[in-house]
């Protein structure tokens, strides 16, 4: 019984364009409902028992969908959630077209040669990512995995260096969580620190743009920044000795 | 005048939709759904953005019933029943099915094999005008769509109506 109930799904998927593939899922691209859409499959890990993957898969499933859904009634661009299979643990987004990778777009502007410093050109956008990470911690969502390359950036309608014409989208909340915490929502911005310096060489006063919008656009941000200032004295893990 | 849609994870269904204005027997179409002697989704246009919106539906409908994992009795209950941003079922068929009052029909066909026999029998009950599905906007009614989905102004902000709706279908058992 369990095989055949997704089998439409996995059908179609076959037939699909492969995009990604992670350690917990594989991403396509495919027409949906005559639509552009991305579908992401959380496949089956053989290495744990079927019970514990079963609830597992199951649950960041529904934690990804929950996610979006509250960061788009506040206001926080994420796709749009087109359909969930439960049964084969797909998730079937919105395609957002005309876009580049937050990480794709730093790297190229680092390598183009500009008049002026590299961050001048590039402020803007910290201070968007900056602000739209403040408003989503303030709704309480943790997203768990802040990277640039979890962040995308319409390329339509962009115009270099105005802050009002930036259009990020979030994506990708399998990690995210529902949490009041500050600590949480440090550690949160610490592995986006810690991300975004390793793969963006020489931007350190750049993340420090990022923080400050932080700190100036949400409600909570002291306490937030404080312990991000813990955290990064002790890592990501809370010390469990004692 | 229709327009239809294979479901393409389900390739051997189409989804037909026909948009029926200056409809005379809205109580009487009611009343042969209810009894069962029309196959067919009846729906009020107004609480519809766009096609699309049906077409979520009807591929969840479709979905849930392949699996066996229906909430209301029919097919074409389910479709009315997706459409509705609560789990309410005999709310969503006062919302979103037509009333007896209602003066114009979404009808929403769902066929595995040729559908022109059942598209003349439905055309033949419906006592009003056919007009292109792509009309569906004009009479949409966005205040009670707002009202009803509880889109926030933040929302229509980051996107269209038609996504806030379409989102929070395909939401809500979990949400």
């Amino acid at each position: 019984m369990e095989p055949e109930e997704s089998m439409a799904v996995s059908d179609f998927l076959i037939k699909g364009n492969l995009l990604k593939q992670g350690a917990e899922a594989r991403v396509y691209r495919d027409t949906f409902l005559g639509k552009s859409t991305i579908i992401k499959e959380r496949f089956p890990k053989k290495y744990r028992h079927p019970l514990l993957d079963e609830k597992l898969t199951h649950r960041r499933t529904v934690q990804e969908v929950r996610s979006i859904q509250r960061c788009r009634k506040a206001g926080i661009p994420t796709p749009v959630v087109h359909f969930v299979d439960y049964t084969s643990h797909c998730i079937f987004l919105e395609d957002i077209v005309d876009s580049v990778t937050v990480r794709d777009h730093i790297v190229s502007t680092q390598q183009r040669p500009h008049p002026g410093p590299t961050l001048e050109h590039l402020a803007p956008l910290a201070a968007k990512v900056g602000q739209i990470i403040a408003k989503m911690h303030d709704e309480d969502v943790v997203h768990g995995d802040l990277t640039t390359s979890n962040m995308l950036l319409r390329t339509s309608g962009y115009v270099v260096g105005d802050a009002a014409e930036l259009s990020l989208v979030l994506i990708d909340f399998g990690l995210s969580y529902i949490s009041a915490l500050p600590e949480d929502k440090g550690v949160d911005l610490y592995v986006l620190e810690k991300a975004f310096l390793s793969t963006h060489p020489n931007t350190e006063a750049l993340f420090q743009k990022l923080l400050k919008s932080y700190a100036a656009s949400s409600k909570k941000s002291s306490a937030v920044i404080k312990k991000l200032d813990e955290v990064r004295l002790r890592g990501r893990k809370r010390s469990m000795v004692g | 005048m229709h327009t239809s849609h294979q479901l393409e994870l389900y390739p051997k269904q189409t989804v037909t939709q026909l948009l029926f204005k200056g409809v005379k027997n809205s109580a009487e179409l009611r009343k042969s759904a209810m009894e069962g002697k029309i196959n067919a989704a009846l729906i009020n246009p107004k609480m519809i953005v766009d096609s699309f919106q049906v077409l979520v539906a009807a591929n969840k409908a479709v979905h849930l019933q392949s699996i066996g994992k229906m909430k209301t009795r029919g097919l074409y209950s389910e479709i009315i029943f997706n459409l509705s941003p609560a789990n309410n079922i005999s709310e969503a068929f006062k919302r979103f099915g037509i009333s007896d009052s209602d003066d114009s029909v979404l009808v929403v066909l769902v066929a595995t094999d040729d559908e022109s026999q059942v598209l003349a029998d439905i055309t033949e009950k419906v006592d009003g005008q056919q007009v292109p599905v792509a009309e569906l906007p004009t009479l949409t009614d966005v205040m009670q769509i707002r009202k009803l989905y509880k889109v926030t102004p933040q929302e229509e902000k980051i996107g269209s109506l038609l996504d806030s709706v379409v989102c929070r279908m395909a939401t809500k058992d979990v949400v």
